[in-house]
């Protein structure tokens, strides 16, 4: 056998890591736990713009509406209480009909109109959040989403190899779902309005269709993270964990890590993520230990800011690209 | 407006009406400022350039900065003026030149690229901008001295048109106006209609289609240094969020007013103003940002090529 | 064999509670004992953060960095990101969880912002971490009925107390703020919010003891404090002719863009706000011109110069140590790093239950405030209240505001 599958590798050191004993591994091993969560969310943007080609820069307000609705359901505040896992399934179920209800009217619309139209509701979510305080506690985020319980054992889920199970399984469940789905007639149909919508109508494809199924679908992967996110942290965030920086973000792994391909954006979530969660806290700790003012996490945004340009100026399409989009951009040059 | 003359009439009579047009018009014209940057480079390369925010907000730092060395805080009337002219023009350069600089390092390269790549690397530039921001005058708002005087120009007390309001509108129209007259009678500005309507047809007809983009980037970036002194004077907060905050609102506007179209870009700049100091006299303050950006999904959902665009299909 | 290999998969990955409690050291006489503060480290309430953590610095020194045989390590965390500009949820989240894991870590010393509380309180209760506050001021943190419905029990999902804060609750501030103004002479107050919980919380406090005496409130309004201006909100409320307007909320959620914008409109009223805005940002921010003779700021104690006693040897040793003039935090952080060193010197063990109970103990201790007690909520019993203003550029004292 020629190829190493890498992912299973990886796979298989992830499920080996909670092992270590040490403290370092348990603070690290909570912040692989968020990227986790964060690779639903990059996952489920793949879909809509990796595979379907249509720009979403309001993913936030999905991941969002996975939040406060996990929240919602489970904070002692309302009556409904109903537990982690109905709440995550419904929180899913919930963000996917938002994802419908925002695309179906908009979905006419082309390029970057559509992508203008997301960023719109994005924002608008967010003040919804902040606003309707009655419902969504205004800035005070909900608090406390309880902890997941799990077939009535005893799980503690202060220690932090719990959740890092449950959010890895909840990752590699979608992955899996994603693999499958990337073969299938409604992967290929999203792939062909991706490359030429009009080809694919011609072709019998009802674009329509194809492109509300995509959007759906995203939003409920952002939602089942948002709910995920929201029982990790015990609340729901507040507002401002929602915004277009959060949806630009995601977008930005995607692109580092390779638009269109499961592995390139789960690589994406966790080489930036891993930058800007584990690497530059503990540097910063490092050199102010050594007795300097200097502060990693300010320059955060210039390296990050270069670090895309540099990409798309000399590996368009990321580090792990599907093949199929590698091929495109290096077709032709005029 | 018939309807929402009887809701000023109820609440607080027409003089507060009047007020919050003033008040909407003149904030309206610094998003127009920033807006044409958006419509002009989207009306040639099809890039959103998302650091265009941002590019106001550095110019604005400059601004600051410049008032400082300069001590304009405690120079006399004369001095002032001229000392603002001077930090006028030396802040539109700068921005021009730093636009017209991104755009040689960042964009030219990708321009056969995929739509996605530019707009990513524009990302990015924000990024770059913001974190530079950052490190250059830190995180908290700072106050932009308050240099110019606060008197009301018109007779009454109850309706309020000062000497700051004026001073948006002797930077604006003006350059407004130029602007107009640039593209619609030189030479240049027909190269750039040109090259807006098909980059290719108007390479085959000679135009130097680089230079073209080159000189698109300088304007945009001038007119955001323009309002970036402007909001200075005007708001007299400045920190290295702003660009962020007030490039979505312009870039709100430059969609709203049909993007690519220039007195769309105005228009729609100042729909915007009047929907924020409309809604906060009207609707409640909490809610204003979110009626902009609801008005917008709207607006594009039922008239996708905005107030002023013509109905166009996309290039395919 | 299998059962072996099954109880060693289990204690190390420590899913049952069994195998985490067991994780736990023994309680043993010396060692290193770890104190952590999370502050807002980043933005404009930097300045103030910084005079706190070196409120704490100065106590963790004076005792050698050591009580009895344990060395007292100290590690200063950051709540804020430079993209919020103030605290976030997930990062005060984090720090609490960090701590938690640190089995060194026995004292929490924070929040700066009563929001930022709500989400580390719960947390650090159900590990038993005892939380001093050096500045929340939300009542509902500790008092039972004076917050919202629910809490302070919400927080305490063990039922035992953990959190305690050195600065008195805004149940007292609110309302002497909304006397003060009565006294001054204004008729007529507007009042603005931030919508958080701290400055909500205190905006609705004055707002019902404003009712309660006369004062006319003409309307309530919560700004966006992500937005650049105010002149149109301003614009409306200058038509309702206040005498005075009340901004519950912080110089990082935009109390000098407030002030500055009731000048742009021609607003003559005066301003009043919390002690979230007592720090030189707020006047920096809003510039010195438009605050001079028209600013009142409450605070929930007295500023540094009219500190007696401990306080006054403080607040010498500070300048001499740091060559200005601490903010008003400083003292409340050197407060909280001494009840922090009393607490551990009193339980005797290092063990984070023991330390919990012996704070809730203290009594009677005469400490750079005065002397005060904890009362059965964790609350200080100390309710001196000062009244500022701005005047050249500075904060200057007025008087003192309510009895005691």
């Amino acid at each position: 056998m020629k190829r190493v599958r890498w992912e299973y590798l990886v796979l298989g050191v992830l499920l080996l890591y909670p092992l270590l004993p040490w403290e370092w591994a348990a603070l690290l091993g909570s912040d692989l736990r968020t990227i986790f969560i964060f690779g639903i969310l990059a996952l489920g943007l793949n879909v809509v713009v990796g595979y379907s080609g249509l720009l979403q820069l309001g993913i936030a307000a999905f991941f969002g509406i996975g939040a406060y609705a996990t929240g919602i359901l489970t904070v002692p505040q309302f009556p409904f209480q109903i537990g982690f896992w109905p709440a995550v399934i419904a929180a899913t179920l919930i963000a996917g009909v938002a994802g419908v209800v925002l695309a179906a009217p908009t979905l006419r619309l082309r390029g970057d109109y559509l992508a203008i139209v997301t960023l719109g509701f994005g924002e608008v979510v967010k003040f919804a959040i902040k606003n309707l305080e009655s419902i969504t506690a205004g800035t005070k985020s909900l608090n406390p989403v309880p902890p997941p319980g799990l077939l009535g054992l005893p799980v503690n889920w202060e220690n932090y190899r719990a959740f890092y199970y449950l959010a890895l399984g909840f990752l590699v469940l979608v992955a899996v779902l994603l693999r499958n789905l990337e073969n299938s007639r409604l992967g290929r149909a999203w792939m062909a309005i991706r490359e030429d919508e009009l080809a694919a109508t011609c072709m019998g494809t009802n674009a329509a269709k194809v492109k509300l199924s995509a959007f759906a679908l995203g939003a409920a992967l952002a939602g089942l993270a948002g709910s995920l996110y929201a029982t990790a942290l015990g609340n729901t965030g507040g507002p401002d964990s929602y915004t277009f920086n959060r949806s630009i973000t995601v977008l930005c792994f995607l692109i580092i890590g390779g638009m269109g391909s499961i592995n390139g954006a789960l690589l994406g979530t966790f080489v930036l993520m891993g930058y800007d969660n584990i690497l530059t806290p503990r540097l910063d700790k490092w050199v102010q230990d050594a007795g300097s003012q200097f502060r990693f996490t300010d320059v955060k945004l210039v390296v990050f800011g270069l670090a895309l340009i540099l990409m798309m100026r000399f590996r368009p399409e990321g580090i792990l690209p599907s093949r199929r989009i590698a091929m495109e951009l290096h077709e032709e040059k005029p | 407006m018939l309807t929402l003359m009887a809701a000023a009439d109820t609440q607080g009579g027409f003089a507060i009406f009047l007020q919050q047009i003033i008040n909407g018009i003149t904030t309206g014209s610094l998003f127009a400022l920033i807006a044409v940057g958006y419509t002009m480079v989207y009306g040639i390369i099809e890039l959103i350039n998302f650091a265009h925010g941002d590019l106001f907000m550095l110019g604005s730092f400059l601004a600051l900065t410049l008032v400082g060395w300069l001590g304009l805080a405690v120079a006399p009337v004369f001095g002032l003026a001229a000392g603002l002219v001077l930090v006028l023009v030396l802040s539109m350069t700068f921005c021009a030149a730093l636009n017209v600089a991104v755009d040689r390092l960042v964009y030219r390269p990708l321009r056969s690229a995929p739509k996605l790549t530019p707009l990513v690397s524009a990302i990015g530039v924000s990024f770059v901008f913001m974190g530079i921001g950052q490190l250059w005058k830190g995180v908290a708002d700072i106050n932009f001295p308050d240099l110019l005087p606060n008197r009301n120009l018109l007779g009454s007390e109850a309706l309020r048109f000062t000497f700051k309001d004026l001073m948006v509108c002797l930077v604006t129209v003006p350059l407004m106006a130029g602007l107009t007259v640039f593209v619609k009678f030189t030479r240049t500005g027909k190269a750039m209609r040109a090259t807006a309507q098909n980059p290719t047809a108007a390479r085959l007809m000679g135009i130097d289609v680089d230079r073209v983009i080159g000189v698109t980037f300088a304007i945009g970036g001038s007119l955001a240094g323009a309002a970036a002194v402007v909001y200075g004077l005007h708001i007299n907060t400045v920190s290295f969020q702003m660009g962020y905050q007030n490039g979505l609102y312009a870039f709100t506007a430059a969609v709203l007013g049909g993007i690519g179209n220039l007195p769309g870009a105005v228009l729609g700049g100042i729909v915007i103003g009047l929907i924020r100091s409309l809604g906060s006299q009207y609707v409640g303050e909490k809610w204003t940002s979110a009626l902009v950006f609801a008005i917008l999904i709207i607006l594009l959902v039922f008239r996708p090529s905005g107030l002023l665009g013509a109905r166009t299909r996309e290039k395919v | 064999m299998k059962a072996l290999v099954f109880g060693m998969l289990s204690a190390a990955l420590g899913l049952l509670p069994g195998a985490a409690g067991a994780v736990a050291p023994p309680p043993q006489e010396g060692g290193t004992i770890k104190v952590v503060s999370s502050l807002p480290r980043t933005g404009s309430a930097k300045a103030q953060t910084d005079t706190i953590v070196n409120g704490i610095v100065m106590a963790l020194d004076e005792a050698g960095r050591k009580v009895g045989n344990f060395k007292i390590e100290y590690e200063d965390l950051d709540d804020a990101t430079a993209t919020a500009g103030q605290w976030t949820q997930e990062k005060e989240a984090a720090n609490a969880d960090q701590a938690i894991k640190d089995a060194d870590v026995m004292v929490y010393i924070g929040t700066y912002n009563s929001g930022a509380a709500k989400i580390s309180i719960p947390k650090l209760n159900r590990a038993n971490l005892l939380m001093i506050s050096p500045a929340n001021t939300w009542p509902g943190l500790t008092k039972p009925g004076k917050g919202d419905p629910g809490e302070p029990d919400i927080y305490r999902p063990t039922g035992k107390i953990n959190y305690t804060r050195v600065v008195p609750a805004d149940d007292i501030q609110g309302p002497l703020g909304a006397e003060w103004a009565k006294k001054m002479g204004v008729k007529r107050v507007f009042i603005l919010d931030d919508r958080e919980v701290y400055g909500k919380g205190i905006a609705d406090l004055f707002r019902a003891r404003a009712e309660e005496i006369d004062l006319k409130v003409l309307g309530q309004e919560g700004i966006d404090a992500q937005a650049q201006e105010f002149k149109p909100l301003m614009t409306k409320i200058k038509a309702l002719e206040p005498d005075l307007i009340y901004f519950g909320g912080t110089t990082q959620t935009k109390a000098g863009q407030v002030a500055k914008d009731m000048i742009a409109v021609g607003l003559k009223a005066k301003i009043m706000v919390p002690d979230g805005c007592f720090e030189d940002a707020f006047i920096t921010s809003a510039g010195a011109e438009n605050l001079n003779g028209r600013a009142f700021i409450t605070f929930g104690g007295l500023p540094p110069e009219k500190l007696k006693g401990k306080g006054a040897a403080f607040v010498a040793a500070y300048i001499a140590k740091y060559g200005k003039k601490p903010e008003a935090y400083a003292a409340y952080g050197y407060e909280a790093g001494n009840v922090a060193l009393e607490a551990i010197r009193r339980a005797g063990k290092k063990d984070r239950d023991a330390i919990r109970t012996a704070a809730l103990g203290i009594r009677n201790f005469e400490g750079a405030l005065g002397k005060w007690s904890f009362d059965k909520n964790g609350d200080t019993t100390l309710r001196t209240m000062s009244g500022n203003t701005v005047k050249d550029g500075k904060f200057e004292f007025v008087e003192v505001l309510g009895e005691d």
